[in-house]
């Protein structure tokens, strides 16, 4: 009887029942919620704004967002060791000088090959990417190699394996009547705190020392150690390397005198002459030959290591020359391994490396009492949680023109700011408050000059790929779409930022693609990002985004 | 007495027994591990497995366990994964900057309290009383972030009178503990951190000697001293004070065990370089053997200071039986 009475049901209200139907054949599930992974307003509160802004904005498409702040350790944890876990990511990138080659990052972030344990934690695979991302690293030739970096620039822009956010920029502030402000080099993509500047950098009167702060504090100090952002502004001056960057991001000798590419597999170094070692002995042909070999052998320098994977061999050819080998050409090759490599002394790190070949650890451990090095400053003071005291290596071919470099460590960064007005530093290095407040300080003490340099850095949303729907690109676009970068660089960052849609920042302006930024597919525009969805097969119903038809959601929510 | 001491040793040797297994545990089996601290484009699985190998992380939990309590039993914390020194001599070389702190800081902070408690149980219902009991409370409720960034304001940035912070001037010397303990600029560096936290620790002795005073002020040896025509000040302060500092004395124990571990707020506003800011980084950093030694070193002080304490008591109050069970 109840299923005669179900059969006339159907017959007889049709209205009632088609639009049901019609529902089920053209929605899927509707979308889980999604949550975004970031750090704790604490840690980083432009970061954490910026998600909530973002989170905003992509609600308007029907979606429930949620954020996850999670502690440091715990959210790199989740992020790089959970990669099947999590929906989304706030993440950054840090400009380093080595960075002024765009080569780092376009191959390591996006190659299907770094999908799986590498630095594409967004599961990103693209073969035609990975085609580019090869041939650009083994172009010579600059205007081909240029046009290959514009070409995946704009394959990522097609794909957007990312929401890119902003480029942030630099901001430190010194004080004029300690420093003449004209001698500070500013370095594309770093600013004025450079090495250059150290090196260059004229005091106007009895103050010869550069005091200047760090929220963070190092880890050890020593060749084949690379000791965190704010370690490495010191340990880049305390050893010399064979090549630097130079202000306009470009390789440049520095402890070589010369460098040449007779062809793709093969460099040519001439050692400058007359170098010594803080110990008095003179830097030798075998301690550069040494220092290029050191990290591959065996596995006691695991950092430094990926920097001399693709030497074949290196061999000295008379008292100041050597011939490197290739195994694959490799156009980046001197910013990422000849500037990045810090030159050694043999006698004193030969006998470690053999020393440690039947024990657990490796030469990052290594700290040395009065460590031995070349460059233009030497250590004198190691004290990680204090301060580094480095002095000016009188015997450097480039001697500094200041006697000391001073790292002070100062978690408070408003204490840090106090500490610029009283003159107890009068470098600020590290500013990661609010920029205004920065600006309203050099506002009333004219001496505090603010200088903003755009990094090479940037901050992103990562999708993760692995997870539905992240893995249809037109939902990947209308998010990134929906993402008012101006806003993100105004609002959250104080206007200490640009909008992004790149890795490449325009501070590199030899590989930037110009004016990508306003050319995110449908980029401000909500119609625009429906269009996108609906295109995708995506469905809106009662306000909630459903998966489009058929597709049933398998993918539980983060928690 | 030597059985108590006995008995003292034994709870120490279980508590830091304890602190040692639950601080090894806490780390492992906390989300995160140390070589999530060198994260970069070119980290690889190769590069984690040689930085989990040097840091003796590849080896099961129960090898590590052995080993490591192995070394603890001769003295020997480890080495610091991110410092790369050893252990004891990064704690040795902080903690003399927070003992200087947190001594000096109690001492005012219990002088001031001792006194002004009494003078205030004495002046019962009188205005000071109306003033000074909602200020110590005050004082005692606010952050001390909030209280060390006040006077870093006031006195740092706006008067220019004290340093932001570190323990002395930069590119200056610490030295030895007599070297800094003589050196005015160490003095001078000490002089905000010490000040707030002397301002957060005089309420709790403020309260409890007036508390105190107030009962014992009504006991029958303060009215026979009045019978007996004794000076205002002789009652107080020899008779009714003496009897009332048992608890601040007990307070003070407990206090000087709890601010060793507790500065951490402190030290990391002004940059003090004492065990907290050691504590905080390698909490941060996942920097086990660091962090695994703080704590001990900060359980084995309150340990010692709460048999202090107990110490402390039974000599000063001869009513009080220690060691004996009835």
């Amino acid at each position: 009887m109840w299923r005669s009475l179900l059969a006339l049901t159907a017959a007889v209200v049709p209205g009632l029942t088609l639009p049901g139907l019609a529902f089920a054949q053209t929605a899927g599930d509707p979308i889980r919620p999604l949550t975004i992974v970031t750090q704790p307003q604490a840690a980083d509160p432009r970061e954490y704004q910026a998600a909530q802004i973002v989170a905003d904005a992509w609600r308007k498409l029907g979606l429930t967002v949620n954020l996850r702040p999670l502690p440091g350790q715990q959210f790199s944890q989740v992020v790089w060791y959970e990669r099947q876990r999590w929906d989304i990511t706030t993440w950054q990138m840090v400009g380093r000088p080595e960075r002024g080659d765009p080569d780092e990052l376009t191959y390591n972030l996006f190659v299907s090959a770094n999908a799986a344990n590498g630095y594409d934690f967004v599961g990103y695979i693209n073969p035609a990417y990975d085609a580019l991302a090869q041939a650009q690293r083994q172009e010579l030739n600059f205007e081909k190699r240029r046009a290959l970096v514009l070409q995946a620039q704009e394959m990522i822009n097609e794909d957007q394996p990312y929401g890119f956010m902003v480029h942030p920029k630099n901001v430190v502030a010194f004080n004029k009547s300690v420093w003449d402000e004209k001698s500070f080099v500013s370095q594309a993509g770093i600013g004025i705190r450079s090495t250059w500047s150290w090196l260059n950098v004229a005091p106007l009167g009895a103050q010869k020392d550069v005091i200047l702060n760090s929220v963070a504090p190092p880890t050890n100090l020593n060749p084949f150690n690379i000791p965190g952002a704010a370690g490495s502004w010191a340990t880049e001056m305390v050893w010399d390397r064979l090549m630097r960057v130079g202000p306009d991001g470009l390789p440049k000798p520095w402890a070589a005198e010369k460098v040449e590419r007779p062809d793709p597999l093969t460099v040519l170094v001439t050692l400058r002459k007359g170098m010594i070692w803080s110990d008095g002995k003179p830097v030798t042909i075998e301690d550069a030959v040494f220092s290029l070999e050191a990290p591959g052998m065996g596995d006691k320098s695991p950092m430094y290591k990926p920097f001399v994977r693709n030497i074949d061999s290196v061999t000295a050819t008379g008292p100041d020359t050597m011939t490197i080998k290739l195994k694959n050409p490799d156009a980046a090759f001197l910013i990422s391994s000849l500037a990045k490599l810090n030159l050694a002394p043999k006698h004193i790190w030969a006998p470690i490396f053999e020393d440690l070949k039947n024990k657990p650890q490796t030469a990052e451990s290594i700290q040395e009492d009065k460590p031995v090095s070349s460059g233009p400053f030497r250590i004198v003071k190691a004290a990680l949680n204090q301060e580094i005291v480095l002095e000016a290596n009188a015997t450097h071919w480039s001697k500094p023109k200041v006697n000391r470099w001073i790292m002070r460590i100062m978690p408070n960064v408003e204490a840090a700011l106090g500490a610029l007005k009283s003159g107890e530093i009068n470098f600020l290095a590290d500013y990661t408050g609010d920029p205004q407040i920065l600006r309203d300080l050099a506002k009333a003490n004219p001496n505090i000059v603010i200088s903003e340099a755009l990094d090479i850095g940037f901050k992103f949303l990562g999708y993760n790929e692995r997870r539905p729907p992240f893995d249809n690109k037109g939902f990947r676009r209308a998010l990134s779409a929906m993402i008012d970068r101006q806003l993100l660089a105004d609002d959250a960052w104080g206007g200490a930022a640009e909008p992004a849609n790149s890795w490449v920042s325009p501070a590199l302006a030899a590989w930037a693609a110009p004016g990508i930024v306003n050319r995110v597919p449908g980029v401000g525009s909500l119609e625009a990002a429906q269009k996108m969805l609906k295109d995708a097969g995506f469905v809106l119903v009662g306000g909630k985004l459903h998966y489009p038809a058929g597709v049933k959601e398998t993918t539980a929510p983060f928690n | 007495m030597r059985r108590l001491l006995l008995e003292r040793l034994g709870h120490l040797l279980l508590v830091l027994w304890v602190v040692a297994s639950l601080t090894f545990l806490m780390f492992r089996l906390m989300p995160g591990d140390p070589t999530l601290n060198f994260l970069s484009p070119t980290f690889n699985e190769e590069t984690r497995a040689a930085l989990m190998a040097s840091f003796g992380l590849d080896k099961p939990l129960w090898q590590q366990y052995v080993i490591y309590l192995g070394k603890l039993v001769q003295g020997d914390f480890g080495m610091s994964f991110l410092q790369n020194q050893p252990v004891s001599r990064l704690l040795w070389d902080a903690l003399p900057n927070t003992a200087v702190l947190t001594v000096v800081s109690l001492v005012l902070a219990y002088a001031i309290g001792i006194v002004v408690g009494a003078f205030l149980a004495f002046r019962r219902g009188s205005v000071l009383e109306g003033v000074m009991i909602p200020t110590a409370l005050a004082t005692r409720a606010a952050p001390e972030f909030w209280l060390g960034m006040l006077l870093l304001a006031v006195f740092a940035f706006q008067f220019g009178w004290f340093p932001t912070g570190g323990a002395v001037s930069p590119g200056g010397s610490m030295g030895t503990l007599t070297e800094r303990l003589t050196s005015a600029d160490f003095w001078w560096h000490l002089c905000l951190p010490a000040l707030t936290l002397t301002l957060f620790l005089q309420g709790l002795p403020l309260l409890l000697m007036r508390a105190t005073m107030l009962e014992v002020l009504n006991d029958e040896f303060i009215t026979m001293a009045k019978m007996k025509g004794l000076s205002r000040w002789s009652i107080v302060m020899r008779h009714a004070a003496r009897n009332a500092l048992l608890p601040v004395v007990t307070a003070f124990a407990l206090g000087l065990g709890a601010s060793i571990g507790g500065n951490v707020v402190i030290e990391t506003v002004f940059a003090w370089p004492g065990i907290g800011r050691v504590l905080v980084g390698a909490v941060q950093s996942s920097d086990y053997p660091l962090a695994q030694g703080a704590f001990i070193m900060i359980a084995f002080v309150l340990v010692v200071m709460n048999t202090v304490a107990d110490m402390a008591y039974a000599l000063l109050d001869p009513r009080v039986s220690v060691g004996r069970r009835a």
